[in-house]
Parts: structure tokens; C-alpha cells; sequence
């Protein structure tokens, strides 16, 4: 994975056996993963997702309780939501118009076709993937449903940072996705391992996926 | 002369009319032609901007279109049905693509597209309408999409299959990005129509695929062959530049608007956008207009034609009016007074100009007839006025005769004043006019009466009118005038003394008209004149036109063609020695029925008519015949001839004188010529050129009946005279008269002082000869000593004398002979 500068590696190298060694410290198993996210041109990029996805073998994830994303001012609210596989969302709508609520992305195909007030039965994403919803009504409408596989998750913050604490050490690949990404790209992956040392990860994003 | 006043009447105003109408005429062709100029020009100027607005027309209607277009495809690709047909995984292929097609195709109808499809995010062309493009749309879709991309949707006029098409195409969201839809809408002829029925304009679409390539034509409304004709000019960013370009085709013009819309696409295809309209076209006037001008101008003629005409009549008729006028002062009318004076305008003027000639014509007038009827130098009444007032007063005369029964006469005097012109020569034209005025006045003093009038007829003759007077009563009439003008007229330095011979004629007895009465008159004055021996009443016997005297007239030329003339001689003899020294010759007349014609019965007539000179002729031949004789019978005598005044005058007079002298062989010495002095005096200048040729050539010159008349010693003196003869009337009364003798003793000093002799007419009686004898006279001639004989006789009776001159100045009985 390229890093801005050649010759950060060694030293980033330091750090990172400096950081494992600082956490293996203080925190009984896990490392903290720090990412930070920035696109194309290094501006740092905010609601990113990344998932820890352990190599050859899976995590045990369980679904989110209570996940929801509301429609309020003709608006999807949450605009990003990641829920783990297997998360049932409910999509109440608190506006005074119906809405029809559909998405045709492969992770979940779905429609609650026009209603008010709070649908009947929510909809269980469970397939890992990333969704993309709409309106058919409100074509400015649009919301982002990443359901991952993985526990081991994060959101960037508007500075860019994305924290995974808790990280067992282990083979990773580092997935990560933004709304920037098109849709029929493939995912954006990183192998990282991850030892006992805390780990800052510098990645960029750009449309077509990560760029050096 | 009514026909050529007709003609000129329709010409002139007719002139007049015809000249307004070709300026009116000419200035609506001028503005006829001048509103076509404008229209042409104005409407060609507004062309331009015109065919601008068509082409935004063309932009809108072609930009609708698309907008049209894609509104449709952006509500297909919004449709829920079609969007979960195209993204539904559950359904089967074969029913999506009957859905999509099916929907793509009411698509299609509302967009009026010719072909529509669905692509994917690849570029594939997933579905389609039933393809009527067989160009490859996935290659048109890539091109378009990397515009969309940037904006949304794209939009593009290109090329396909060789035809211009309007290209859409719209982003399929599902929310996001999952495909396109494509539509593709041709120019086709509906398109056309719309065009042609929203802007009257001509839409060409031309495309060429290179930069330089050639222009195509990809889609016209007009017809081939101007359509073929646009696409020949070079159209590129400058001619789009321009708001129109005037491309000459087929004969006419068409005015073009071009866009360019260019370099995109595959193959760099650029499009010309022409909205065309034929200047021919536009420039032509409206029907409507053309008709309403050929209206206005026909209205304008007939108005304007008759206008000029009643304007024209007013100047052609008082100009009529005026020719009328001058024709009436032609004909002497000048009391009449002109039209139109009161007009202020130029016939006013000329109106007024005719009225003043009028008026002053008519002063003239006066004047010129005052001027002949009056005379200007005494005031009397001239000629013409005179022979007037004859004429009324016979008139009155009769018309009194008629109505009144009354006899009534009319009397006119004739006199002419003697040696007039002599006065004139001597004391000058001045004094002669001062004569002339004072003669008038004593004449018109002489008459009492009114009604009679003194006229002066002409140089130094006087007529005086006499109504209801008779024969005697103009004669003492005359007589009152003789007497008045017998004391000489005094002239401030002058005394001059006037005489005149009156003549006098009466109306009805002498004359029957006006004209007769005065030429008797003047014929009674004749007679006076010679005669001087008071007035003279006309009587037929001087009358030489009268018919008897006529007739004794040709009688008389006839008498010297048939010898009836006869020469007589009477003698003259010396008183000194009693012997015969010369003889008068005199003519005597033996008419074949009246016997012996008195002398006086026609040798007056023959002065008058100037026969005299043919009788003088006559009497010169007989004398110089016969002297040849008389010298052969021992009598070598001088013979005297009377001359008259017209032989005096008659300049050839030496030169026939000298023809017969020489033809009979006799000396002029042998000759004395006659002649009176009233002859000479009456053309002193002319009778002394003939005298002195006469006494160049050898004659003797002798003044007859000296004393009698008015003659100047000045030209006496200067007369070629070698004899005086002393008229027979001093020599008879000289025994009883103191007077007569005085005078005839001073006329014989007078002759011998000038050096020339003296002869004594009239000697009656021996007392008489011895007496002039006495007073040393020369020669006497009378009936004492011999009557005029024949000529036969004369040479008898000379013998006879030989004895008979003895008893010459006995004072007892006179001699026979």
C-alpha cells in the first residue's frame, strides 16, 4: 500500500512496533487501529467506513439493536449508516409526504413502497455489501446502508480518523469505502496485520478506489 | 376670324393643362420611383435582422425540441415501473425487454424521436426501439457521455447516418447512476413544416465532416437547385458573422442567416444553420400598395387635369377677352371700356395697360382727325374737311328743296393767290406764311354770315362755302373779296401786295355733287386767273371737259392732220421809215363746218391742255416754211412766234426749234419768239434756261404784253430780251389817258435804256402812230396798218403797203387793207 513518502516507512515502522509495544502496555489483548482517511488530493475525508476484515476466517458479528433510519425533511437521516450483517433498520417517516423507499444495489434489493408514519416490518440487511437507497418519489433522496461482516469497524470523523479499538492481533485486510467510490467498483482492500502495538494508517481514497 | 381664335383657345390652355399633367406625372413617377427605393432599401435593411430573429426562431424551435426530449426521458427515467423493470432482478429478460421497449416506445412517440435506448453504465446498448439509425449509437452514447457526465444530460446536433439529428441523452439514478437513456430525434419534415409555418424562412442545414471539407446538404426546404447553390459558399466564422450574406442563385438573391454550430462530435462534424429568404421577395412592392398608388395616380391626373384646366381658363379667357378688345379698337371703337381692370393680378395689369392705349388711341384720334380736317398754319378747315362741308351743305340744300320745297343754292369760291411762290422766294417762307394768315383773316372777315365757311385747300388756294346763295350773290360775294384784299397786307416790315383770281360754281346749276361743283369751280378760277379780269362764273365754254368743248378738242388735234389750220401773218413795221420789218405769226383755225374758229375759242383750251405746244410747233413750221418764199419774193423779214408758258417749259424746246431750222434751211436770226410776262413769271428759273438756250441758238426774244402782267425787273434785266411789246391797251387809251401815255412813253425810255426796241400792239389811228412817233417808239403793229392775213396774201399786201404808207399817220380814216 503506498504511503506518501518513502521515506516515512522505516519510521512509521518504529512507531508502529513502538505503538504495539505501548499498547501491549496498557491494553490487555487488543490493538487500537487509527486510520486516517483523506481523498485524492489529502483533503482528510470524512464518514468513511473501514472494516477489519480477518483473513481466513470470520468474526463472530452480531446484528445492531435498533437501527433506524428516519425520513425527516425529505431527507434520509442517517445519510451513512453501518450496520453488521444480519441488522434489522427501520425506516420511520416523520415527514407529512409518503415516501417510497427502494434500492436496487445487490447487497439489498428492497422496496417499502409509499407510506407514512413507521412501516410495519423493518428490513433486515443480511448480506454484507453496501446499499444504496432512494425515494421514487424524492429524487434528491439518498442514503448509504454499509452492512459489515466484520465487528471490527469504523466511521471517520470529520477530521478523518477512524478508530478501531480492541483489535486482536492478527492478518487483516483493511476494506475501505466511502460514498465518493462508484458503485461497480470493487472493494478497496489493505492487508494489515495487526500486532499488539496500536497502528496509524494513512490511506487515500480517490474515485476510482485507493490511491498511492 | 373665328377659326384661328378657336384654335388658339384649345391650345394654349390645352399647352397649359398638358404641361401640369407631365409634372404631375412626372413628379409621381419621381416618387413613385422613390418610394420603391426606399422599400427596396428599407425592407432589404430590415432583411438582416429579419433572418437574425429566424434563426433564433430556428435555435428555440430546435432547442424545444430537445427540451421536449429530454423532459420525456428524464420522467421515463424517473418512472418506477421502468426503473424496477430495468433494475429488478427477479424479472426475466425477455419480459424486461418487452416492457422497456414497449415503454421506450410511447418514449419515442412524445419525443418525436426515431430511435430510443437504454444504456448501461459500460456503454452497452442494453435495449432499443426498433433500430431505424444503423449508425452505431454505442460510439454516438460514449462521445455524449462524457458531456452528460459534466452536466447532467447532453444535447448535440450531429451527424447520423448522413442525416442531421438531434442527440439526448439522460442519466438513468437509481438514485444513483445506473444508466442512460438515449434518444435520438431527426430533422425530418415535420420539422421542416413547423419552420416554415412559424417563420415564412427557409431552413438549410448543411454539414461537413473536416474543417475544409465541403458543405453537404443534410436537410433544406428549398428547392434543389438553390439549396445546391447555398452550399456552395464558403460559410465558416466569418460569414456567421455577418447579420446576412446576399448569395446570388438562380436569378434572384437570397438573403442568408448563418449559424455555426461546430467541431464536435464524431469526426469533427460542423453544422451551417441557414435561414434563407429570397430578396426578390421582399423587396417587391405589395399588391395592395402598387394598386393604391396606380389609384392615387389616376385620381391625381383627373383631378390635376381638370384643375389646370379651370386654372388655365382663367388666364386664356380674359386673354380672349383682350383679344376681343383689341379688335374692337381695330375696328375704331374706342368707347368701349376693358374687363378684368379691377384684377390685381398680371392680367389686371395688362387689362389696364389695354385701357390706357384705349384712352389714349382714342385722344389720338381726336387730334389725328382735327389734324385732317383743319389746317394748322391759319386754323381754317383743309381740304378733305372742306370737300366735307360742300357735300353736308348740298345735302341740307336738297333735303331743304325736298321738304321745303324751298329753291336753295350753294355757291363755292375758288380763288388762288397770284405769284404766291414768287412772295415765298423773294421775302422768304416766314413772311409767306404771315400772308397766308392774313389772307385767311380778311376772307373770313369779307363773310357775314355763318354757315359760310373759308377753308384753305391747299399752298396758296382758298376755298369759301356759301350756303343758299345763288350765281349773282357769289359774284358780289367775290367781288367783296377782290376789293378785300385789294390794299396791300401790311407784314411788319413788309406791304405786300395780293391779288387773286376767284372762280365761281353753283350747286344744282353749275354741278350736280360735291366733287363736280369744286372741279368747275377750280376751272371758273383757271379762267379768272388768265383772264385777270375779275371773278369768273362757271360757264360750260371754259369748261375743257365739258362735252362740247370736248369734242372741240379732237376736232382740234384732228385739225392738224387734216389742214384746217391756216397760218396768218400780221405786219410789223418801223415807225421811222414806215417800212415792214417783221410780221406776227398767228394761227388761224378753218373748221369744215363751223367756218373760222375765233382764236379765242380754242387757243385757250389748247394752254389748258397743253396742246399749245403741238399749235406752237405748227405756227414755227408754217413761218419757217414759208420765209424761204417770202425772201424769194424780196421779204427777208423777221417773223415772230408766240411762245406759251408750256413751251417755256418744255426744256427740248431749242432742240425741236433747232430740228425744224434746220429741216426748212432758215437762220434762228430770222425768228423772234414771243412770249408774255406771266409766262416766264409763272417759273422765272425754268423759262430763263429755255430763253437763253433759245437766244444762244440765234432767236430774237420779245417780251409780249409787257405791262400787263407782274414781272421783276431783276429778271427783266436778266432775261436774254431784245424786244418789249407795249400791251395794245396802254396804246389805245394813250390819246385820252395821261396815265396810259405816261406809261407808255416811260415803257419805250425804259427799252431803249436797257438797249433793247419797243413795240407798240393796238395802233388804231394815224394820231396814234404819229404819236409814238413822237415818243421815238420803234415798231407798231395794229389794224391802222394791217389786220393778220394768210400768209398767201402777205407778199400782195406788202406791195400794196409800198403805196399805202404815205397815208400812215393821217389822222383821218384808217387804212384799208
Amino acid at each position: 500500500m503506498p504511503i506518501r513518502n518513502p521515506r516515512l516507512a522505516p519510521m512509521l515502522a518504529r512507531l508502529a512496533s513502538l505503538a504495539l509495544l505501548s499498547l501491549a502496555a496498557t491494553v490487555a489483548q487488543g490493538a487500537n487501529v487509527d486510520v486516517l482517511l483523506g481523498d485524492a488530493a489529502g483533503n482528510p475525508l470524512t464518514d468513511a467506513v473501514v472494516m477489519l476484515e480477518p483473513v481466513g476466517a470470520r468474526l463472530p458479528v452480531k446484528p445492531l439493536q435498533g437501527a433506524q433510519i428516519v425520513q425527516h425533511d425529505l431527507q434520509f437521516d442517517p445519510p451513512l449508516t453501518v450496520v453488521t450483517t444480519g441488522t434489522a433498520v427501520m425506516f420511520p417517516n416523520q415527514d407529512t409526504v409518503k415516501h417510497h423507499v427502494y434500492s436496487y444495489s445487490p447487497a439489498k434489493t428492497f422496496q417499502i413502497k409509499l407510506y407514512a408514519g413507521v412501516p410495519h416490518t423493518p428490513i433486515v440487511f443480511d448480506k454484507p455489501g453496501v446499499a444504496v437507497l432512494g425515494c421514487n418519489i424524492h429524487d434528491g433522496m439518498i442514503a448509504w446502508v454499509v452492512v459489515s461482516d466484520t465487528p471490527l469497524w469504523a466511521r471517520s470523523a470529520p477530521g478523518g480518523h477512524a478508530k478501531v479499538v480492541d483489535v486482536p492481533p492478527g492478518s487483516y485486510q483493511l476494506h475501505v469505502w466511502h460514498a465518493s467510490l462508484a458503485e461497480t467498483t470493487p472493494p478497496q482492500l489493505l492487508p494489515l496485520t495487526v500486532g499488539a502495538a496500536d497502528i496509524d494508517q494513512r490511506v487515500r481514497l480517490g474515485a476510482g478506489g485507493l490511491v498511492k | 376670324m373665328s377659326a384661328p381664335r378657336h384654335r388658339w383657345r384649345g391650345s394654349l390652355a390645352a399647352r397649359i393643362a398638358l404641361v401640369f399633367l407631365v409634372l404631375l406625372l412626372a413628379v409621381q413617377l419621381a416618387s413613385f420611383a422613390a418610394l420603391r427605393l426606399s422599400w427596396t432599401s428599407h425592407r432589404r435593411g430590415e432583411l438582416p435582422k429579419r433572418l437574425e430573429t429566424g434563426c433564433k426562431l430556428l435555435q428555440t424551435l430546435l432547442d424545444q425540441r430537445v427540451d421536449a426530449a429530454i423532459e420525456v426521458g428524464r420522467a421515463t427515467a424517473k418512472d418506477n415501473a421502468i426503473r424496477g423493470t430495468l433494475f429488478d432482478t427477479e424479472v426475466d429478460e425477455a419480459t424486461k425487454r418487452r416492457t422497456i421497449v414497449s415503454a421506450f416506445g410511447s418514449l419515442k412517440e412524445r419525443a418525436k424521436a426515431s430511435d430510443v435506448a437504454f444504456l448501461d453504465m459500460a456503454g452497452t446498448v442494453l435495449y432499443r426501439t426498433e433500430p431505424v439509425i444503423r449508425d452505431d449509437l454505442a460510439a454516438i452514447a460514449t462521445y455524449l457521455r462524457s458531456k452528460a457526465l459534466a452536466s447532467g444530460s447532453a444535447r448535440e446536433l450531429m451527424l447520423v447516418d448522413r442525416k442531421p439529428y438531434q442527440l439526448v441523452l439522460v442519466p438513468e439514478l437509481a438514485p444513483v447512476l445506473r444508466g442512460w437513456i438515449l434518444l435520438a430525434i431527426p430533422l425530418d419534415d415535420t420539422f421542416k413544416g413547423d419552420m416554415k409555418r412559424l417563420s415564412e424562412f427557409d431552413v438549410t442545414v448543411l454539414a461537413r465532416t473536416a474543417p475544409r471539407a465541403p458543405w453537404t446538404i443534410a436537410s433544406t426546404t428549398l428547392s434543389p437547385a438553390f439549396a445546391a447553390d447555398l452550399a456552395e459558399q464558403p460559410w465558416g466564422a466569418d460569414a456567421a458573422a455577418q447579420a446576412m450574406v446576399a448569395v446570388p442563385t438562380q436569378g434572384d438573391e437570397l438573403g442568408v442567416h448563418a449559424t455555426m454550430t461546430g467541431g464536435f462530435g464524431p469526426g469533427d462534424t460542423s453544422f451551417a444553420l441557414l435561414v434563407s429568404e429570397s430578396i426578390g421577395d421582399v423587396v417587391r412592392l405589395p399588391e395592395d400598395l402598387r394598386m393604391a398608388l396606380i389609384g392615387i395616380t389616376i385620381l391625381a391626373i383627373v383631378v390635376f387635369g381638370a384643375g389646370s384646366l379651370v386654372t388655365a381658363r382663367r388666364i386664356t379667357t380674359p386673354l380672349r377677352g383682350l383679344a376681343k378688345a383689341a379688335e374692337r379698337l381695330g375696328e375704331g371703337d374706342y368707347a368701349t371700356p376693358m374687363r378684368n381692370v379691377a384684377r390685381e393680378d398680371e392680367v389686371g395689369a395688362l387689362s389696364q395697360a389695354f385701357e390706357r392705349m384705349r384712352v389714349s388711341i382714342g385722344e389720338n384720334q381726336v387730334q389725328v382727325l382735327r389734324l385732317a380736317y383743319w389746317d394748322g398754319l391759319t386754323g381754317l378747315p383743309n381740304r378733305a374737311r372742306f370737300r366735307e362741308l360742300v357735300g353736308d351743305a348740298i345735302r341740307d340744300a336738297a333735303d331743304r328743296r325736298l321738304a321745303d320745297g324751298v329753291e336753295s343754292s350753294v355757291a363755292v369760291l375758288l380763288l388762288d393767290l397770284d405769284r404766291f411762290k414768287h412772295v415765298n422766294d423773294v421775302l422768304g417762307y416766314a413772311v409767306g406764311d404771315k400772308v397766308l394768315v392774313a389772307v385767311a383773316e380778311r376772307l373770313a372777315r369779307a363773310l357775314a354770315r355763318d354757315g359760310d365757311v373759308v377753308a384753305r385747300l391747299s399752298g396758296d388756294r382758298f376755298g369759301v362755302l356759301l350756303q343758299r346763295t345763288d350765281a349773282q350773290q357769289a359774284h358780289a360775294v367775290a367781288l367783296r373779296i377782290e376789293q378785300a384784299l385789294e390794299n396791300p397786307l401790311a407784314l411788319g416790315e413788309h406791304k405786300v401786295d395780293m391779288g387773286a383770281g376767284v372762280g365761281i360754281a353753283c350747286w344744282p346749276s353749275h354741278a350736280d355733287s360735291d366733287d363736280a361743283l369744286l372741279v368747275r369751280a377750280e376751272m371758273a378760277m383757271y379762267a379768272a386767273k388768265q383772264r385777270s379780269d375779275g371773278p369768273v362764273t362757271y360757264d360750260p365754254s371754259i369748261d375743257a371737259t365739258s362735252a362740247q368743248t370736248l369734242t372741240l378738242i379732237s376736232e382740234l388735234r384732228q385739225a392738224v392732220d387734216r389742214n384746217e389750220l391756216r397760218l396768218y401773218l400780221q405786219p410789223k413795221l418801223a415807225l421811222e421809215d414806215r417800212g415792214v420789218i417783221g410780221a406776227e405769226a398767228l394761227v388761224r383755225w378753218q373748221h369744215p363746218t363751223r367756218g373760222l374758229v375765233p382764236p379765242a375759242q380754242f387757243i385757250p383750251f389748247a394752254e389748258q391742255t397743253g396742246f399749245i405746244r403741238h399749235l406752237t410747233m405748227w405756227v414755227f413750221e408754217e413761218a419757217a416754211r414759208h420765209w424761204q418764199a417770202l425772201a424769194d419774193d424780196g421779204l427777208e423779214i423777221v417773223l415772230s412766234v408766240n411762245l406759251s408758258t408750256r413751251d417755256l417749259l418744255d426744256l427740248d424746246l431749242p432742240h425741236k426749234f433747232g430740228v425744224l431750222l434746220a429741216r426748212h434751211q432758215v437762220a434762228a436770226a430770222s425768228f423772234c419768239l414771243e412770249i408774255t410776262e406771266s409766262a416766264i413769271m409763272d417759273d422765272p428759273q425754268r423759262a430763263l434756261s429755255t430763253l437763253d438756250a433759245l437766244s444762244a441758238m440765234g432767236f430774237k426774244l420779245s417780251i409780249d404784253d409787257f405791262g400787263t402782267g407782274y414781272s421783276s425787273l431783276a429778271y427783266l434785266k436778266r432775261l436774254p430780251v431784245d424786244e418789249l411789246k407795249i400791251d395794245q391797251s396802254f396804246v389805245r387809251n394813250m390819246q385820252a389817258d395821261r396815265d396810259d401815255e405816261m406809261i407808255v412813253r416811260s415803257t419805250i425810255d425804259l427799252a431803249h435804256n436797257l438797249g433793247i426796241t419797243v413795240v407798240a400792239e393796238g395802233v388804231e389811228s394815224g394820231a396814234a402812230w404819229n404819236l409814238l412817233r413822237e415818243f421815238k417808239c420803234d415798231q407798231a403793229q395794229g389794224y391802222h396798218m394791217g389786220r393778220p392775213m394768210p400768209v398767201a396774201e402777205f407778199s400782195a399786201w406788202c406791195e400794196g403797203w409800198g403805196m399805202r404808207r404815205l397815208a400812215v399817220d393821217s389822222e383821218s380814216a384808217p387804212l384799208l387793207h
